[in-house]
């Protein structure tokens, strides 16, 4: 197993409290998982508190990349020791 | 032959216009005013911008500029004076982008909008005013700029940029600054910018927090943060939590400074990493992208 930091910024690191944590997970998939089990209900209870409703898990609302790649990009979705998944709300307004 | 003497002509003309002005650090400096350059530009029929690039070649400073050039220096002026920006979108970020270049001195600004002011615009767009609800955002920058700098020429589009429109509607430009509201303009932008071989300097807005990344043509760019399936989301988390007012002027001057540094060649902008600027928690970090 690949022991990985993940790391929150903007509104989802004010909402969850937390910069970053650690997770062991081989595949992009496990971890989605493991994050969604950790952070998931409590990311959108915050966000209902704050009158946002989002529908769906934490990757269906979030931009995420792997080491500075955007998932949709990946060539591989294997994970490796140090890999740091970077996870933030799409600010895309003008 | 003609034109080196007619520059002579305006050169000693300006010279002899030219004050002395002692700096509160005891330099002795040459400056001219606003007036003095109006009225040289009118007698001699030359564009204001002309004559101040003629007489910051001389060492000679228009008043207007006297605090921009202890930072970018003489040459930097110059640079600014001779350069076209591009702004696409006059709202949040693009109204406070074109006030700030006027107030810069670039010399020349394209700006593209195709939106008229709405009451939902006053709480941050800089230009939008109760007296002009209903007007075109590209006449009132335009006119704005105008007031501010008088060497600042503008050249307006009241269109919405498209991929098919978007490389002439920026051709000319130098340097492309984002003031858009939505993805797939960016990412029209940013293939326009790449095909001219022009850098752009993206950013966008949601809430108390802004992202921000400089684009040159060999750069990631958006597909790193978007990716560059067709799957990307057209709008973000803005449509939910909206955009104050201070968190468009913030992230614009930011792009400005962008801008400034591109054109100079002073400072590093900030390339193939994003910006994310979070003011509810005071936090500015940077993520290295990677292809």
């Amino acid at each position: 197993m690949a022991l990985i930091t993940v790391r929150f910024y903007s509104l989802w690191r004010s909402y969850l409290g937390i910069d970053n944590t650690t997770l062991q997970a081989d595949h992009i998939d496990d971890a989605l998982t493991q994050l969604e089990e950790k952070f998931g209900y409590r990311l959108r209870e915050k966000l209902e508190t704050a009158g946002i409703h989002l529908d769906g898990k934490i990757q269906d609302y979030s931009l995420i990349l792997l080491n500075g790649i955007a998932l949709r990009n990946l060539k591989g979705t294997t994970l490796k020791e140090g890999d740091v998944l970077h996870i933030f709300p799409p600010a895309i307004g003008g | 032959m003609e034109s080196n003497t007619a520059d002579k002509d305006i050169g000693r003309y300006i010279a002899e216009s030219a004050e002395s002005y002692l700096a509160p650090d005891g330099q002795r400096l040459s400056v001219i005013s606003l007036k003095t350059v109006a009225s040289i530009s009118r007698s001699k029929r030359i564009p204001a911008k002309e004559v101040e690039i003629t007489a910051l070649k001389q060492g000679i400073i228009p008043w207007r500029y006297l605090r921009n050039i202890g930072t970018i220096s003489l040459d930097g002026q110059i640079k600014l004076l001779r350069s076209t920006v591009a702004v696409v979108g006059a709202g949040g970020l693009g109204g406070t982008i074109i006030e700030l270049l006027a107030r810069q001195g670039v010399g020349h600004l394209i700006i593209t909008d195709n939106d008229c002011f709405t009451e939902r615009d006053l709480n941050r767009q800089i230009m939008s005013r109760e007296s002009n609800l209903g007007e075109y955002k590209v006449t009132v920058a335009a006119k704005r700029a105008g007031e501010i700098n008088s060497a600042t020429t503008v050249t307006t589009f009241r269109e919405r940029l498209t991929g098919e429109n978007a490389q002439n509607l920026l051709s000319g430009a130098q340097v492309v600054v984002d003031g858009l509201d939505n993805l797939p303009s960016r990412l029209a932008v940013e293939q326009a910018c790449r095909q001219l071989a022009i850098p752009y300097v993206y950013a966008s807005i949601a809430g108390f927090s802004g992202q921000l990344m400089t684009i040159f043509p060999e750069d990631v760019g958006l597909p790193s943060v978007y990716g560059s399936s067709n799957a990307i989301p057209e709008q973000g988390i803005e449509t939910k939590i909206g955009n104050p007012p201070a968190t468009p002027a913030i992230i614009a001057a930011l792009q400005v400074q962008e801008v400034v540094k591109i054109i100079t060649g002073i400072g590093t902008p900030i390339r193939n990493q994003i910006l994310l600027v979070d003011t509810r928690e005071c936090a500015i970090d940077r993520i290295e992208l990677g292809r």
